[in-house]
């Protein structure tokens, strides 16, 4: 016990006596010169600014075709978007099963890379 | 943090790099060293100090001093090094949190005469250096960035158990080439 103490003694004296490794160079001026060249991106860069007023156009597109559609053509427009939803609403019952056959899948496809693993082992 | 260092913070967060060349001067040995504890090459250590910087610079108004800021570099750095040896975050998770009891802390009060033989000092130095990445890291964190363990928790993302495990089993490490040392003196 007295000498585990005393190895516990010698290794936190050499853990804290290890000096801290010295740098061959500064690197400051490389940083500086660095950061000089990279300036920060600002709040909203310019792809942000692009894709904003993608969206924002499409959305106004839409609101202004909506606007002037024929009263004719929205109510068949309502119709055919009640249809896709009833036709949603009967095929609902396959939903869950399509569902847990997908996670099986999934499940059975995690197996391979184990048995490939497996496979090869019974080789050598 | 001192008053010094916030003041300069926030310069540099305004985007003065004169601040910001002040903290990379105080800072950089500190990462550095870390970095090249884990790499072991001083060209990429460089070049890891170096990033880091570039990168704090740049995350630097996202810095909201709810850490100390050497912390931060430390993180920053951290996952550099993750990049560079994608097999050392595994090590760190994989290391789990057997070790929950606290370890018993360093006895600084030790007289220098305890440790007369400078021979087993440079053994254990060597031992140290040829300590696994993922041990050295934690230890790095520990002994000479002088962190204690929740901030080496928090830096490196890992539940204190974890941490605490990673430096019992290092310390056994060196225990055990200590062991051989002193067999080798027997025997000799």
């Amino acid at each position: 016990m007295d000498n585990r103490l005393k190895q516990d003694a010698l290794i936190e004296e050499a853990l804290n006596s290890q000096s801290l490794a010295p740098m061959p160079r500064s690197i400051t001026a490389d940083v500086m010169a660095r950061i000089q060249k990279d300036t920060r991106p600002a709040l909203i860069t310019w792809n942000d600014f692009a894709l904003s007023l993608v969206i924002a156009l499409c959305i106004g597109a839409l609101f202004f075709t909506l606007q002037n559609l024929p009263p004719v053509m929205l109510v068949k427009i309502r119709i055919q978007g009640i249809l896709l939803y009833q036709s949603f609403l009967v095929n609902m019952r396959w939903l869950i099963p399509i569902l847990f056959f997908g996670l099986g899948a999934f499940l059975a496809a995690l197996t391979i890379p184990m048995l490939y693993q497996m496979m090869v082992g019974r080789r050598r | 943090m001192s008053d010094n260092e916030t003041t300069l913070i926030q310069k540099a967060q305004k985007g003065n790099h004169e601040a910001f060349a002040m903290l990379v001067d105080e800072h950089q040995r500190y990462v550095y060293n870390l970095a090249l504890r884990v790499v072991k090459d001083e060209n990429e250590a460089l070049d890891l100090t170096q990033e880091t910087f570039v990168r704090a610079w740049t995350a630097l108004p996202n810095f909201k001093g709810q850490s100390q800021f050497r912390t931060w570099l430390y993180r920053i750095v951290t996952n550099l090094c993750y990049n560079r040896l994608p097999n050392l975050r595994r090590s760190l998770n994989d290391l789990g949190d057997d070790v929950m009891e606290d370890i018993p802390e360093t006895n600084f009060n030790a007289p220098a005469s305890e440790f007369e033989n400078n021979e087993t000092r440079q053994h254990l130095h060597r031992a140290i250096d040829a300590l696994d990445a993922n041990y050295k890291l934690l230890i790095t964190l520990r002994y000479q960035n002088e962190l204690s363990y929740d901030e080496i928790a928090s830096t490196l993302n890992l539940p204190l158990g974890t941490v605490k495990t990673g430096i019992f089993r290092a310390k056994e490490q060196l225990r055990k080439s200590l062991v051989h040392l002193e067999d080798s003196w027997i025997t000799a």
